[in-house]
């Protein structure tokens, strides 16, 4: 048997190119839909798992794909706008926790999400580094965007403006950095945190400026009157929010009617949830409830229809090149035609002379499946993490 | 689009939302009351009012905290960092409403332990008619407008947020729903006295004028249908050339024999006061903790600093 292994070892040795190639193919024969079937799976528990832990998401009525990517993954256009009455609609049912979402703009390519300090309970997010959210103004990163940005607590991140077009529209606003979450390997790794109020201080609908009334703000008087003071396009408004000027900070109109793009809501039973579900139903209802877990299911269920075409198609290519193995070994047969005869004139039976050749056929198969393990192994450690990375770059 | 062709090119995003879509940790309901070790409720409140009436209701059920310091308005006081904070670590957080502690509209407070103890009473909310409104950009004219917020110096609206009190211990903390009942009980019993005995010594002064230092006495004044105008003269701050002749022209529309002050005002200024006929009482709005006694007592206090100036 030691004979027989050794022979073959010496010739695959001896053929190294032709093995490494056999090798390689049968490797990738049986790594692609192996491997992708994995990564596939792994993305879809991670997928689902977010999903999962967002019981329902509120918003207005459009597209539950676009509310749901937006609201958890801070990822697509967002999605038509709701008013922050539905948060309060929420709370006041007692049916659910409300947490208010927008996210709508975004400070050098990184989201801003407009939450409050129950998102953070909620997810399970530690500050790592300074503290929480205290004032309005103030943000709070995720780990890979203190990374990218090189900003910590004490200094400053600024809102980027919608379009540049927008001269008379959203302002930039210089944000004080309050602390760092850390590393949750997850969307919230990638967003800039604020309070709600702070989204919409950088949309314009509150602001803080001089006091009108006072003497020193005389310049940016347009009119006075015993009841009115009219300001002129001099008045001073703040960009950045400090202890300062805090309390000239200020929302006109009714705060409820401010926007939102979704409310995460979380019942504490399935008594509530159902009944809140059922809240949703009416004709005459401008918001919508999803089940984040169902819409990401269907959009599983397209991706798994993807991928089994692509599964379908590395099935094909594997028996193709299975069968282009096949026929290599039985053409390496014939051309071994005079070393066969010259083994069994030294005395080798029919039997190890077959042994010498299936072995061969063996180690090779046998090394490109041990190989496909390996790949396939790593592919489940480091799959979504590659991919990440790769994007990311 | 159709809707495969949506769903198409979702899921060729699928890499983009890969890139956020790690394994997510997820922590149990929010909003759900987590309590102390020793299973009592932690309380901060914005004013003291409310403290008095969260230990009466709350008992040995409730932990309560006020942190502003003793010598400071809670009204116009701003906590720093670590103080919101404590706040934000809080199982409950009772607010006076009616703008009360400016603050909380500009901190990131959680918004599912925030309790307006003003929400029943909104629609009986007294709005500042004088303040000055302005215009710039394309906003339009509108003023910062205050809400007159001592709520608490209508006796039968206290009794309101304390009911609201109540009911938000009771929601946090079930098992404890029937002594808070009988301890709000009790407060009641306590406070309609107060507005009872209020009620018998303000009707012996009719509708004679009377002012105030500071308008922070608007819902007493209504309750009780006192014919009160108020100035802006600090206790600890003797008033200016302007300000005495402000009062002066007041006096001529609204002859007062008698100005409200919400703390002992400085001799030099009670003299003056007494030179124009005006005589000075201290009514202790009881906004902070007091040096001595609780929010019953001060009231009570003034109860006799009135009747002491005007006779029982």
């Amino acid at each position: 048997m030691k004979q027989t292994l050794y022979l073959a070892w010496r010739y695959l040795a001896y053929h190294r190119v032709k093995t490494l190639i056999l090798v390689f193919s049968i490797t990738l024969i049986v790594y692609l839909p192996i491997g992708l079937r994995v990564l596939v799976d792994q993305s879809s528990q991670q997928l689902t798992a977010r999903a999962e832990a967002t019981p329902l998401v509120v918003g207005a009525k459009g597209s539950p794909l676009e509310l749901v990517l937006n609201t958890l993954y801070f990822r697509s256009d967002y999605p038509e706008l709701m008013r922050y009455e539905q948060a309060t609609r929420i709370s006041s049912s007692q049916l659910a926790t409300a947490i208010p979402m927008y996210v709508r703009f975004n400070a050098q390519g990184h989201p801003i999400v407009g939450t409050s300090y129950e998102y953070f309970e909620y997810r399970g997010l530690e500050i790592v580094a300074g503290r929480q959210l205290g004032i309005l103004g103030e943000c709070v990163l995720g780990s890979r965007v203190a990374e990218a940005l090189d900003v910590g607590p004490g200094d400053f991140v600024i809102s980027s403006p919608e379009s540049v077009f927008d001269l008379a529209g959203v302002y930039p606003l210089r944000m004080r950095v309050a602390g760092v979450l850390g590393f949750s390997d997850t969307a919230d790794d990638d967003a800039i945190f604020v309070d709600v109020r702070t989204t919409w201080i950088i949309q314009g609908l509150g602001h803080g400026h001089q006091d009108l009334t006072r003497p020193e703000a005389a310049a940016s008087v347009l009119t006075r009157d015993s009841s009115n003071v009219v300001g002129n396009a001099a008045v001073v408004q703040y960009n950045e929010i400090t202890e300062d000027n805090i309390d000239s900070f200020h929302f006109h109109g009714d705060i409820s009617q401010n926007p939102l793009t979704a409310v995460i809501a979380l019942p504490p039973d399935q008594k509530s949830s159902a009944l809140l579900q059922g809240r949703y139903q009416g004709d005459d209802e401008v918001a919508q409830i999803s089940r984040p877990v169902t819409v990401m299911n269907e959009l599983l269920g397209t991706i798994l229809t993807v991928q089994s075409f692509i599964t379908a198609g590395a099935v094909i290519v594997g028996i193709a090149t299975l069968a282009t193995a096949a026929l290599v070994f039985m053409l390496s047969l014939r051309l071994r035609r005079r070393e066969i005869e010259t083994l069994f004139k030294i005395g080798g039976s029919r039997l190890s002379v077959a042994s010498v050749m299936t072995s061969e056929i063996v180690a090779v198969l046998l090394a490109g499946v041990i190989l496909a393990g390996g790949l396939t192994f790593l592919t489940s450690q480091f799959g979504s993490a590659a991919i990440r990375a790769f994007i990311r770059m | 689009m159709s809707q495969w062709t949506r769903r198409g090119l979702a899921a060729l995003a699928l890499a983009a939302v890969l890139a956020g879509c790690g394994e997510q940790r997820r922590s149990d309901t929010a909003g759900s009351v987590e309590r102390d070790d020793d299973g009592k409720l932690t309380v901060y409140v914005v004013d003291y009012p409310l403290q008095y009436f969260a230990q009466r209701i709350g008992g040995d059920l409730v932990q309560v905290e006020f942190p502003a310091p003793a010598d400071v308005d809670p009204a116009y006081w701003s906590p720093d960092a670590d103080v919101v904070s404590r706040y934000q670590s809080a199982d409950l957080i009772l607010l006076n409403g009616a703008g009360y502690a400016k603050w909380v509209s500009t901190a990131t407070l959680p918004i599912s332990k925030l309790v307006d103890t003003s929400v029943e009473i909104t629609d009986r909310l007294i709005t500042v008619e004088d303040a000055t409104t302005h215009s710039h950009g394309p906003v339009g004219e509108h003023s910062h407008g205050e809400v007159a917020f001592t709520t608490w110096l209508d006796p039968t609206l206290a009794l309101d947020q304390a009911h609201a009190i109540r009911q938000a211990f009771a929601s946090a903390l079930p098992e404890g729903e029937e002594a808070f009942h009988q301890r709000f009980d009790s407060l009641a019993d306590d406070l309609l006295a107060l507005d009872a005995r209020l009620r018998d010594f303000f009707a012996g002064i009719g509708d004679r004028p009377l002012l105030a230092s500071h308008p922070v006495y608007q819902y007493m004044a209504r309750h009780y249908e006192l014919n009160l105008a108020s100035v802006h003269f600090e206790p600890d701050e003797y008033p200016s050339e302007n300000a005495w002749w402000d009062l002066g022209k007041l006096l001529a529309e609204h002859p007062a024999e008698w100005m409200l002050w919400e703390g002992e005002p400085m001799a030099e200024t009670s003299s003056t006061l007494a030179e124009l006929g005006v005589r000075s009482v201290v009514f202790d709005p009881c906004g902070n903790a007091p040096e001595q006694g609780d929010y019953l007592t001060v009231m009570r206090e003034n109860v006799s600093n009135l009747i002491e100036v005007f006779g029982g």
